[in-house]
């Protein structure tokens, strides 16, 4: 996905040339003991909370 | 090898309920008014020059990203009174910067103490969010991360003192690659992409924000190489190596990691050496590491991979500089973290983006898909400062992440440096004499006495002896700094 409202540049890169494979392999999780109070605090997340954060531009 | 003093400067996020952008800079001016009991509103910014370049040059002005130049057209006050600058007794800076409550570390020799004054920042930044949230009854979340995944990003800076007398290419031909290479070790994670290429997940926050190898910006068109020159310090006898191109890192395993990493970088460039390799596009490069390519291409036309690469300056460190514990600890870590890449869940306790992208695939299996809205609020709530609800600290509540420091290692450094540093001097002054403080600075601290006012300059690369912290009376204070100056 890019989703990215604003430019960061006056004139931003493209199609950067790829080496090697593309993205962080999906790990195989063996699921911890404590992951319940953890999925617990996830499910609490409010699913649009990224949607609508928005921030100035800092440095 | 020189010991090293280096900073943090933290940008945070902040979300008021109800609340957009737009009010940002007035919401953070507020929240770091909150800090009242934490430290002086007497910061002196005299000495701060941004528009100066190492090159030899100084701009006219600063680039600005356009969206926020109209939220600047808004604000009307003066900019001292926007930032609300506090200097606290434990010798940090905290101040509204373009609308983000920024904490500024005390100056550290030592990478440990420096990543627990980071975390006494995070309780400083969420105590006073708190505070805000209490007295207004509306809603106040602060986040420790560099992007709102709409475009707009805001930093967490990182500085070293290096000597005036080092060659500006021997610094950039060592440090560039490294702040390129050592994303894979350090990066926080970021659930898609901004620019550039798309991706699902990426192991950088900042990547798709660097455009450029070099230059002296930092809201806008932002480099690798950052060549803002403003030492902090006698600058005929300094400069300030301010990287900007780094992540912010919950766990403090990273930021040591990546704090060590660069002071390598940079003793290898007093030592004379530099990489026998060139990266043939420093920001290409950055953002295919950011997208998990772990080969690069160097000039000459072949690749090298970052493993590698990295050797190549762990090899030349451990022949030719006479380490410290921390930075000889940083690289077998850095080695066994190498060995282990390709297994997440094994590394997610030490580096950020792997703990994250096992949160993510929490929400993948049980049903989600990389579309879900939900991935990116993951990501953000990875960097929430509460403990009660950010999944940065719900790891570490659930034993997946192994505590790295202890409350009271925290709460010390929120009321003091104990490093004997200058920060520790500045800290002292803020403490014991407000009544004749009138103003600090990073290199200088301002007194009036009884018949005179007086500047007494800090000295950045000494050890200030102990006993200063016994002295009651003002004059013999400023006395015993100048004996040292």
């Amino acid at each position: 996905m890019t989703e990215g409202d604003r430019r960061i540049s006056p004139s931003p890169k493209e199609g950067e040339r790829k080496l090697g494979e593309p993205g962080p392999k999906t790990p195989d999780i063996g699921r911890p003991s404590a992951e319940n109070e953890l999925l617990k605090r996830m499910r609490r997340i409010d699913p649009d909370q990224a949607k609508k954060y928005r921030q100035r531009s800092g440095q | 090898m020189r010991a090293i003093l280096a900073g943090i400067e933290t940008e945070y996020g902040l979300l008021i309920a109800g609340k957009g952008a737009e009010s940002q800079v007035e919401e953070a001016q507020a929240l770091v008014r909150e800090a009242t009991n934490e430290g002086l509103g007497l910061w002196d910014d005299r000495h701060e020059s941004p528009r100066n370049d190492l090159r030899g040059f100084k701009l006219d002005r600063l680039a600005y990203d356009p969206v926020d130049a109209a939220f600047e057209r808004r604000v009307s006050a003066p900019a001292a009174q926007i930032r609300e600058d506090r200097i606290l007794r434990n010798g940090a800076r905290f101040y509204n910067d373009h609308g983000h409550p920024e904490y500024s570390t005390p100056e550290c020799f030592s990478l440990r103490e420096l990543a627990l004054h980071d975390q006494a920042g995070e309780r400083i930044v969420l105590s006073a969010a708190r505070e805000h949230q209490r007295r207004t009854g509306i809603g106040v979340t602060v986040y420790k991360n560099n992007t709102d995944f709409h475009g707009a990003s805001y930093g967490t800076h990182e500085n070293y003192l290096v000597p005036r007398g080092l060659a500006l290419e021997a610094l950039t031909e060592n440090v560039t690659p490294m702040l390129v290479l050592r994303s894979l070790l350090c990066g926080a994670g970021k659930v898609g992409a901004e620019a550039g290429q798309a991706c699902d997940f990426q192991l950088s926050q900042r990547a798709d924000f660097l455009v450029e190898p070099i230059n002296t910006e930092t809201l806008f068109r932002r480099p690798i190489f950052n060549t803002r020159d403003e030492p902090h310090a006698d600058p005929a006898r300094w400069m300030r190596l301010h990287v900007i191109s780094g992540d912010a890192n919950m766990n403090p395993r990273c930021t040591v990691r990546k704090m060590a990493l660069v002071k390598l970088s940079v003793s290898l460039a007093e030592s004379g050496w530099s990489p026998p390799w060139r990266l043939r596009d420093p920001v290409s490069a950055f953002h295919q590491i950011s997208r998990g390519s772990l080969d690069l291409a160097i000039e000459g036309g072949n690749a090298i991979s970052v493993q590698r690469a990295l050797e190549d300056y762990f090899a030349a460190a451990e022949e030719r500089l006479e380490l410290e514990p921390e930075l000889s600890g940083a690289i077998r870590e850095c080695r066994d973290l190498l060995t282990r890449l390709g297994d997440h869940e094994r590394i997610a306790g030490y580096v950020d983006w792997a703990a994250k992208r096992m949160l993510v695939q929490m929400h993948l299996d049980e049903g989600g898909t990389w579309q879900d809205p939900m991935l990116r609020s993951i990501d953000l709530e990875y960097s929430n400062l509460d403990p009660e609800s950010g999944l940065y600290y719900g790891l570490v509540a659930a034993g997946m992440i192994e505590p790295w420091s202890t409350d009271a290692d925290v709460e010390l450094r929120r009321r003091r440096a104990p490093e004997p540093t200058r920060a520790f001097v500045r800290g002292l002054a803020v403490e014991r004499f407000s009544a004749n403080l009138v103003n600090a600075c990073w290199r200088s601290l301002t007194f009036r006495l009884s018949d005179r006012t007086i500047e007494v300059e800090l000295q950045p690369d000494r050890l200030y002896p102990a006993h200063l912290s016994e002295i009651d009376d003002v004059e013999d204070f400023v006395r015993a700094l100048q004996e040292q100056a």
